[in-house]
């Protein structure tokens, strides 16, 4: 059970009980109510739990004591109407003050309790203890109160909070569900409320700021449609550049066949380099690009010595003409990832490339790119020269520092070196 | 055997004057009579005791305006703490209880009523209205009680014979606290022997008093432990905290069969006292008879003592004659002194002698007539001793 009393409340009932010169009593009105709540978590379905609420919303002081009892105890409940009058429906508790005393239910308050409880028809009649501590020499005084509710066997104390009774700029400021019965906030709020409600009841400000949101709404629904275009379109272009390293591959592994074969057909005849030159033209027109690959830059560790690049460069440069350029995978260095630090600190190019050339996972090239442009500075060593001379290749097609795409016809675009 | 505790002294730490002083004068009257003539329960040597004297009124009114207060009542051998509050703005109205750490007793109003038809006017109004409550309390108990078959059957045993009847309060201990159950009682032989006692000794009826309290530790009754409690003049009556002992409560055994046995003791040794002390006073009768004028002087209360000055052969002597507790069991101590002779510390010279010939058989007359020969027989040797050892 959680009870509540509002702060005017509160200090109401401790003003009349301060300034009385005896021990002074009273009713509290309000509301209990349940609440229900039901919280969901992940090792159970639900769990409801039962709160009940005690509100107190106001209090009837009593002018004088023994008013609705007598000597013995016994509540006359013609006193008790008198009292009460219409609010006797709105009784939840009551309440007594007595200075230097204990926290304790005294005899009459127990029997008291008993017949109000009955006579009011509240099964859980909360009843509240004011007790007024002063030290013998008047320099402190305390005012303690507990809120019993005696008809419970266990746990008959229950806190009483005061909502907004503190730190209001870390907690909350909770609106009371009290109801407002004031007649003179009633009419005030009648006279000017125009200017503030419109016909509905709704305040006016609402409905604006409800037009700006929905324009806002609108808007964002227009960007997600784009981003959704624009995220299909370079899916698309994803899957070509994965299909095209893998014909890379395919070719690689055919045109490092066909050069071993070559190569022991040399050595057996120390032919002249004109075969040489005519079999790169000669076995594929698609795999131009990728076959320079294999030739011009080293695997890691068979060639310490990093090709000229003066070949790659002209190449490159008529291959990235269009937005789409198909800037050789292989060939490339690794373009800046959107956002990163400033740019890539070039490392071994044999160790960078290789790792396009096998075709890896796009994902783990984008990862391994993000870790490698953060911590691994060595790989882009030979690569600080090229990125500062290679175009900004468009963001549609290296949004995410990939490789360019490579285009189907690529060698139809670039010029070809021989 | 279990040690018979001596338990009674006034407990008053605040004079109840000073206490009074503080009340507001309206219910002055009221706390008077509780406080000075206040007698609750069996244990009437203890008063009803005040404390935690507060204010109802605010910290401005000036004083004396105390209404509320703590009072100690000793009921069963606990005291019991209750709150009172009254108002003294309205010194007409009832006061209101906190029945202290007895949260449970609600006593029916309707069997109260001096609370029902509270008079404010009447000064004994609060203390027939505390009165009232105990007898509620006592009740209370009785019904707490019943949570135990076996004290009950204790209580209801003792209940139904006359003797015992009505003069019991009942303690009903709590659970989980170490205090157990306690039964206490008014030895009944008791009150008619301490009647006679007190024709023959400084014993007051009133302020005196003999109860037996039981206490068992727990249901079984296997943990009991009975104590007596006398008040101060009849404990030193009877001999002083160690020469009562009481018996052990018998396992497996019953009040109804115990109580008597223990007041029969106590019965028992009373009698006995007051026969030592006719004894006593038959004693002194018959050396002042047998001595006459050479009595100095005696104990006319409790006749324990007898100074004689004895002359033999011109050499004067005193003889100091020491009544035990038990005589004629233990016989009297008799000290002859010099009325020259100083010792070296500046005392008189004299010799104490505790066996000599006696008999407790012997009637007074014939004591006296045995200590007289006695004397001439020791005399010589007690008059070299002087002037050997003493200096003039």
């Amino acid at each position: 059970m959680a009870a509540s009393i509002s702060g005017y409340t509160f200090s109401s009932v401790c003003f009349h009980s301060a300034n009385s010169n005896s021990d002074h009593e009273g009713f509290l009105l309000g509301e209990v109510r349940q609440e229900e709540t039901v919280s969901i978590s992940d090792t159970q379905i639900s769990t409801a739990e039962l709160l009940q609420v005690v509100e107190i919303h106001n209090h009837d002081p009593c002018a004088q004591l023994f008013s609705f009892y007598d000597y013995a105890g016994k509540v006359n409940e013609d006193n008790l109407n008198r009292i009460l009058k219409d609010r006797r429906k709105s009784v939840i508790g009551w309440y007594r003050f007595r200075r230097n005393t204990q926290q304790q239910m005294s005899f009459r308050e127990q029997i008291i309790h008993k017949q109000l409880t009955q006579l009011l028809g509240v099964p859980d009649l909360v009843f509240l203890l004011f007790s007024f501590i002063s030290t013998a020499n008047s320099s402190t005084h305390a005012l303690e109160y507990v809120l019993f509710r005696p008809n419970r066997r266990y746990n008959q104390r229950i806190t009483l909070t005061i909502p907004n009774l503190g730190n209001t700029s870390q907690q909350e400021y909770k609106v009371s569900s009290v109801p407002n019965t004031s007649l003179n906030y009633a009419k005030v709020i009648k006279e000017h409320g125009a200017e503030f409600f419109d016909k509905d009841g709704v305040m006016k400000d609402i409905r604006t700021i409800f037009q700006v949101y929905s324009a806002l709404q609108d808007k964002v629904q227009a960007v997600c449609g784009e981003v959704e275009q624009s995220e299909r379109v370079k899916e698309k272009i994803q899957e070509d550049v994965n299909k095209l390293k893998q014909q890379i591959a395919l070719r690689k592994r055919k045109t490092a066949e066909e050069e071993r074969r070559l190569r022991e057909a040399q050595n057996a005849e120390s032919h002249p380099t004109s075969e040489e030159n005519s079999e790169p033209s000669e076995t594929s027109l698609l795999s131009r690009v990728a076959f320079h690959a294999p030739s011009a830059p080293e695997r890691p560790g068979t060639s310490p010595n990093p090709p000229s690049y003066s070949d790659l460069l002209s190449q490159e440069d008529s291959l990235l003409s269009s937005s789409s350029s198909p800037t050789s995978a292989a060939l490339l260095p690794r373009p800046q990832a959107v956002g990163s630090p400033g740019h890539p600190t070039p490392g071994p190019l044999g160790m960078g490339l290789d790792r396009q050339a096998a075709g890896q996972e796009d994902d783990d090239d984008d990862d391994d790119d993000d870790d490698d442009d953060d911590e691994d500075s060595s790989e882009y060593e030979n690569l600080v020269s090229e990125a500062a001379h290679l175009p900004m290749v468009s963001a549609s097609v290296l949004a995410q520092g990939r490789p360019a795409a490579l285009s189907p016809d690529g060698d139809a675009r670039g010029s070809q070196t021989s | 055997i279990l040690y018979c505790g001596f338990y009674l002294w006034k407990m008053n730490n605040m004079s109840p004057e000073v206490a009074l002083h503080r009340i507001s004068p309206e219910l002055r009257p009221l706390l008077c009579s509780v406080v000075r003539n206040g007698r609750v329960g069996l244990d009437s040597t203890n008063c009803l005791r005040v404390t935690d004297l507060k204010t109802g009124c605010t910290s401005l009114t000036p004083g004396p305006c105390c209404d509320r207060f703590k009072l100690h009542i000793p009921y069963a051998g606990e005291t019991l703490k209750w709150d009172i509050i009254f108002n003294a703005r309205y010194p007409e109205l009832p006061p209101d209880f906190i029945f202290g750490e007895d949260a449970e007793f609600l006593p029916e109003p309707s069997e109260l009523p001096h609370l029902v038809q509270w008079d404010a006017g009447d000064p004994e109004c609060l203390l027939q209205l505390v009165k009232e409550l105990i007898q509620q309390y006592h009740q209370y108990q009785c019904q707490r009680l019943r949570e135990s078959s076996r004290l009950l059957f204790e209580y209801d045993s003792l209940l139904e014979d006359p003797n015992y009847g009505r003069n019991m309060e009942i303690y009903a201990g709590r659970k989980n606290s170490w205090v157990g159950d306690r039964i206490v009682l008014v030895c009944p032989s008791f009150i008619s022997i301490m009647s006679s006692l007190s024709q023959d000794t400084a014993l007051d009826p009133g302020e005196d008093v003999a109860l037996l309290s039981v206490s068992f530790e727990d249901a079984e009754a296997t943990q009991v432990f009975p104590k007596l409690y006398l008040s101060p003049s009849i404990e030193h009556a009877l001999g002083g905290s160690s020469a009562l002992h009481i018996p052990a409560f018998p396992s497996g055994g019953c009040l109804i069969d115990y109580v008597p046995q223990v007041c029969q003791l106590l019965t028992n040794k009373v009698q006995y006292v007051i026969q030592g002390y006719h004894k006593r006073r038959e004693y002194i009768a018959a050396f002042l008879s047998h001595f006459g004028m050479g009595v100095v002087e005696y104990d006319a209360e409790g006749f324990t003592k007898l100074t004689l000055l004895l002359m033999w052969k011109d050499f004067c002597f005193l003889v100091h004659v020491d009544l035990p507790l038990y005589f004629p069991r233990d016989q009297p101590t008799l000290t002859f002194q010099s009325v020259y002779h100083f010792t070296n510390s500046g005392q008189l010279y004299s010799q104490v002698q505790k066996s000599y010939p006696y008999s407790p058989r012997w009637d007074g007359n014939e004591m006296a007539k045995r200590a007289k020969a006695y004397f001439k027989s020791f005399i010589p040797q007690f008059q070299e001793g002087a002037f050997a050892n003493g200096k003039l």
